[in-house]
């Protein structure tokens, strides 16, 4: 039986209530839900990122040992960074392992125009350009590792064959030579994703600008620095900040072929890192160690993001 | 077959591992039905003789050492068999007083205990050492 | 080069194209030269032991792959490598999905949680190492599968990836599926997920490669040889056998293998991936 209860009916004010107390109680469903479905990532992002940067930050100000507890010392781990060769030994080469970044970038702007040119076969060219970079860099490290060897490596057979050195170049055991071979590796794997990065950014450039350029008779030159480069802007920074943050912390690589070596010649920060923390047991002075190339790599990435006129992420968004 | 049943099936990311699963329980049960771990051949003289009676020594070999598994006399034709290799990597040799020892010979398989008839003989070199 | 030939499909750019294919030739046999040497290497044993190296392979056989398989304990490396790698695939398609449904409504606090993540990128994974060693070792998952895919359980750059999938779905879509009275959970799954097949895959793509690839935590985390993924497994072989035997570089072409398989069946997912944000999460 209708109990005759219609919005004509019931007291206005009532009715508000009732369907306000009842989007109320909807919304406050889907603010749980909401945080609920954000649980889980934000868990992860909490426990192995936030939590350690700022663990990070307290343990270099602290003696920390697993069985003693730990202790406040204040700079004294800073101080003992200051007087370490090692460390900035290491800094140093991080410092030239950036290099791999803007080399590779500029190598890899080369090859994306060749590659994006309309020529046959450029998704093969482009297939075996991105094919090193999904590798294991353990293995890449072993393969060139291998290549440098001394007695039976690759490059030294290719080095005397064309009569360019007499005796074979020791080049993972030289101190001069060790860093720019591994640069060179380094450089080999990431070409490839440079590489996309370049060619997504290349392949947004409207065709249009190129035609009625050529109309207006600007040369092929002419409509590379003036066309191509400067839309290209986003995405060459993106690919230099990204370069920067991959390069501070390339650990694999260095650690499968020169283990830091000869001398820490080719110790760089993230492979002291490890060093100090879990061979030498130092993880309060490790802890120092990745206070100071965070705050590198900010450094680093900041001014690379102002450089490019202030958004990193512009690709992403319209890609 | 409908077509989306098809489309799935013949997608890449369903044929590669199904024809990766399929290769790999050929493979097992091809391994399976010959991993007997007979290994039999013969040893002749310089001269291309058979010899009888003579010692065969079979090694397993890893990376870095090399230990004994088994002897075992050849007959009178010089034909001999061993039963029990578990190894895919062994070293025969064969040797007898007077007539000389064979080099060590390498013997790598594709799979453990894999049933292989040498066709190689094993040569010995004569003279007494 | 002194008449130029009108290209196939723009009149606009004539200009002659064997240089450039001679060029990318020149460099495809750079990027792919030290493949053929390790494959060379792996099925001969060549120029391990002599000088000098030949170019072309002789005697080629398959036994180092053999050794491989039998002397290092290669299966289970492979099964430990892939236990990790499921685990973080699984939790990254659901986490990340979730965490995108979640971002996609409007509430209070959106922003900043969307900032907080935008930051969380910067911290690179090796600036955690001591003291995620710690937590880990405190959750008592050291040495342990949980452990090692745990850190990377969700990536925010696949979170905005599911997010611009999601940003792309008619809104009278979901209106219309609210207002027939599915709930939120079911939106997503029987709605918004169907429609973003493809930004599962390029989840799924990047999710295998980082932890398949992932060589400094379990190096961290990882004590027994028992639970070695491959990355672990190949390096240890490296400092115990060195430069002494081809089997190392079988070894190296049986770990490379699958990523390379995988890279050539999932290109497109695997480019788009990387395009869209690609830094590691």
């Amino acid at each position: 039986m209708a109990i005759g209860l219609t919005r004509a009916t019931l007291p206005q004010t009532a009715a508000v209530d009732l369907r306000t107390y009842a989007r109320g109680a909807k919304r406050r469903r889907e603010l749980l839900l909401v945080w609920v479905f954000l649980l889980p990532s934000l868990t992860v992002f909490f426990l192995y990122r936030i939590l350690p940067l700022l663990w990070n930050v307290a343990l270099s100000f602290q003696q920390f040992s697993l069985f003693r507890g730990t202790r406040w010392i204040g700079l004294e781990h800073y101080v003992e960074m200051w007087q370490d060769d090692v460390f900035w030994t290491s800094l140093w080469n991080t410092l030239i392992f950036l290099l791999s970044a803007p080399v590779g970038i500029l190598l890899a702007l080369a090859v994306s125009l060749m590659v994006n040119a309309d020529i046959r076969g450029r998704n093969v060219y482009r297939t075996i350009v991105f094919l090193s970079y999904p590798l294991m860099t353990v293995a890449v490290g072993i393969i060139w590792r291998w290549m440098y060897d001394e007695k039976v490596g690759l490059f030294n057979f290719v080095l005397r064959k064309l009569g360019l050195i007499d005796a074979p170049l020791a080049f993972l055991q030289s101190f001069e030579l060790v860093l720019p071979s591994v640069l060179l590796a380094n450089i080999w794997q990431i070409l490839g994703f440079y590489m996309i990065v370049l060619l997504a950014g290349l392949q947004n450039i409207p065709q249009n600008l190129y035609e009625a350029a050529s109309i207006d008779g600007a040369s092929r030159w002419q409509q590379f620095v003036k066309i191509t480069l400067p839309m290209l802007r986003p995405a060459l920074f993106l690919a230099f900040v990204i370069g920067i943050m991959t390069s501070i912390t390339s650990f694999d690589l260095v650690y499968v072929m020169t283990q830091g070596g000869p001398s820490h010649s080719s110790e760089l920060l993230v492979t002291y890192i490890y060093k100090a923390a879990f061979e030498l047991s130092k993880l309060d002075y490790a802890a120092a160690l990745t206070v100071v190339q965070f705050l590198l790599l900010v450094t680093l990435t900041w001014i690379g993001n102002r450089m490019s006129g202030g958004d990193a992420g512009a690709v992403e968004r319209e890609g | 077959m409908t077509g989306r049943m098809r489309r799935i099936l013949l997608n890449r990311f369903v044929v590669a591992p199904v024809v990766v699963a399929a290769v790999v329980l050929v493979w097992n049960a091809y391994v399976a039905s010959h991993a007997d771990g007979i290994v039999t051949g013969h040893v002749v003289d310089r001269f291309g003789r058979p010899v009888a009676d003579a010692t065969v020594r079979m090694m397993e070999q890893n990376f870095t050492t090399n230990s004994q598994r088994g002897t075992t006399r050849t007959d009178a034709n010089g034909a001999f068999r061993f039963q029990e290799n578990r190894s895919h990597r062994i070293q025969l040799r064969a040797e007898k007083p007077g007539a000389g020892r064979s080099n060590q010979q390498a013997v790598r398989l594709y799979f453990r205990s894999q049933h292989v008839d040498l066709t190689e003989p094993l040569v010995l070199d004569g003279g007494a050492k | 080069m002194n008449r130029p030939k009108p290209s196939r499909s723009d009149p606009m750019h004539r200009y002659p194209r064997w240089p450039l294919h001679v060029m990318l030739v020149a460099i495809s046999f750079a990027m792919l030269l030290p493949f053929y040497w390790v494959l060379k290497t792996s099925l001969t044993g060549e120029n391990i032991f002599v000088y000098p190296p030949s170019i072309l392979p002789h005697h080629a056989q398959p036994f180092y792959y053999v050794d491989v398989w039998y002397f290092i304990p290669f299966a289970r490396f492979l099964l430990n490598s892939v236990i990790v790698s499921v685990l973080a695939i699984v939790a990254n398609v659901v986490f990340n999905a979730m965490a995108a449904f979640a971002l996609s409504k409007s509430f209070p606090g959106r922003g900043w949680i969307i900032t907080l993540l935008l930051s969380c990128m910067m911290i690179p994974f090796q600036t955690t190492i001591v003291p995620a060693y710690l937590i880990t070792g405190k959750l008592g998952l050291l040495n342990s599968y949980l452990g090692l895919a745990l850190p990377t359980f969700s990536t925010i750059v696949c979170i905005f990836v599911y997010k611009a999938s999601f940003d792309a779905i008619p809104r009278s879509l979901i209106d219309a599926a609210r207002i027939d009275g599915l709930s939120e959970l079911r939106i997503l799954m029987r709605i918004m997920l169907p429609l973003s097949t493809s930004a599962i895959a390029t989840n799924v793509i990047l999710a295998f490669i980082w932890s398949w690839n992932n060589f400094l935590w379990p190096l961290i985390v990882v004590r027994d040889q028992a639970m070695q993924t491959l990355p672990l497994g190949l390096s240890r072989f490296l400092s115990d056998h060195e430069n002494t035997t081809g089997a190392l570089y079988a070894f190296c072409i049986m770990v490379l293998a699958p990523g390379i398989a995988l890279f050539l069946m999932a290109q497109k997912q695997f480019i788009r991936g990387l395009t869209s944000g690609a830094t590691k999460g």
